[in-house]
């Protein structure tokens, strides 16, 4: 099988991920609930894979990487924190529904979306600057689009909301591990991001980067200051309630030092180049229409309409064909309505650092075939 | 042996103050705060040597990690606070 769905999640994962999930099942207890060999030996996992993702998506304190369940769940924690009933947040046109939900969830919270052309940073940046004034509650972006692998013009736009004093929450699930996010330089509230797709961790796992006051979601033990029934003020444990995933989290760190060892840079040219790979031999077919950006612009994942064939149905027969992609809306069907595709949907085709060339040229040849009969 | 106990808010923060300190080669351990001395419940600190106390409250103070409380442990397992 050709997998070409790692915007959903990465399938192949260095064989270090799995090695670790697995020795830490038996051999890693709860962190923080004992001082124990087992107990402590979680404790300094659950650290150095906080110091990790510290150094890895430049911050200087470990304490504020919090270990999530997902994306979704760390984007449920930022956004509950600064959005209130009746507040205001904007948001780029392109977000997922792990923003939009939550934030139709919050009781009279009025969304206002930022909506600039597909692929057209400079139109993204100038409908944020027309939304983003002093009453907004906090602006919601995603670094790179899961439906349209277009990067969005994070770094402007974290200029801007420092600028006009906006909190920002950057939703980092495609970007993170594949693009430089630096939670400093861009001074943003909180980054989200899930540990299982681009960073290669297991499933189950999520980081947020905290960067400012955050309300908790869960309420409960957290092994320390037992004796106050009010959960503590301080980083993680304020957000870390319940027992970790610490299986989850001994892949993640092995996932993210795989990424350090690589290279973001390394690893995006190298996706960027089999999309690009892939766009070029489909642009050349009839009956294919391929949304597609500037190099700037696209990451290593891309969207396509196959003229005359329901997107589902052409997912389908790619999967038949030995091609696992995903099609239909992404869960994201504002950015869907953004690019105009919401009656259509979309296939889309997501590499990871695992691909190689010629997994490109068959996937290309597969969606060929879903034209051949009728061109 | 005579120890002195750094009282840390959480454990993350216990294991960063033992970083720091090892760092500039004092070796600190991190271990469960005794229930005598830790009056909010759970919590953790870190075990330094007796002769090291100075030179650990510097190093901290210059990272800004102002300790939260620093308590004596005596030979005969008694605890008694101190100033830090």
């Amino acid at each position: 099988m050709i997998y070409l769905d790692s915007a959903a999640t990465t399938l192949e994962k260095p064989g270090a991920v799995p090695r670790a999930s697995a020795w830490a099942m038996t051999h890693l207890a709860s962190p923080g609930r004992g001082g124990h060999a087992p107990g402590m030996g979680a404790a300094k996992l659950m650290y150095d894979m906080r110091e990790q993702a510290a150094r890895l998506f430049h911050m200087g304190d470990p304490e504020q990487v919090v270990l999530t369940c997902n994306a979704t769940h760390a984007l449920n924690i930022a956004i509950r924190s600064l959005v209130k009933p009746g507040g205001t947040a904007v948001i780029s046109g392109y977000e997922h529904n792990a923003v939009t939900r939550p934030l139709y969830a919050i009781p009279g919270a009025k969304v206002r979306v930022a909506a600039g052309p597909l692929f057209d940073q400079d139109g993204v940046y100038e409908a944020f600057q027309r939304e983003v004034d002093a009453d907004v509650d906090a602006v919601i972006c995603n670094h790179v689009s899961n439906v349209f692998g277009f990067i969005q013009p994070v770094e402007r736009v974290a200029a801007l909301c420092r600028e006009r004093g906006v909190p920002l929450i950057v939703d980092a699930s495609q970007s993170a591990g594949v693009l430089d996010v630096d939670m400093e330089g861009w001074g943003a509230a909180f980054i989200a991001m899930p540990g299982h797709k681009g960073l290669y961790g297991p499933q189950g796992t999520g980081l947020l980067l905290c960067g400012a006051q955050a309300q908790p979601l869960l309420y409960g033990g957290t092994g320390s200051l037992s004796a106050r029934q009010e959960m503590p003020g301080f980083l993680p444990d304020r957000l870390e309630a319940g027992t970790h995933n610490v299986c989850g989290a001994a892949g993640l760190l092995e996932g993210m030092r795989f990424v350090s060892r690589t290279g973001t840079a390394r690893i995006h040219r190298h996706e960027r180049a089999l999309a690009g790979r892939m766009m070029d031999r489909l642009e050349r077919c009839r009956g294919i229409q391929v949304f597609r950006g500037p190099r700037e612009c696209q990451s290593g994942l891309f969207s396509i309409v196959v003229d005359g064939v329901d997107c589902e149905e052409a997912g389908e027969a790619l999967a038949k064909r030995g091609v696992a992609v995903r099609a239909g809306l992404h869960c994201a069907p504002l950015a869907h309505r953004t690019a105009g595709t919401q009656d259509t949907g979309t296939v889309r085709f997501s590499f990871s650092a695992f691909n190689r060339p010629d997994q490109a040229d068959r996937a290309a040849a597969a969606v060929r075939g879903l034209t051949a009969a009728k061109y | 042996m005579v120890y002195y106990l750094i009282i840390c808010r959480s454990l993350t923060y216990a294991q960063r103050t033992a970083q720091v300190l090892e760092r500039v080669g004092i070796p600190g351990w991190v271990q469960r705060s005794p229930k005598l001395i830790s009056k909010e419940g759970c919590g953790y600190c870190v075990r330094i040597p007796e002769r090291r106390l100075t030179d650990a409250l510097t190093v901290l103070r210059r990272e800004g990690m102002t300790p939260k409380q620093v308590f004596l442990q005596t030979a005969d397992g008694a605890y008694s606070e101190v100033r830090s």
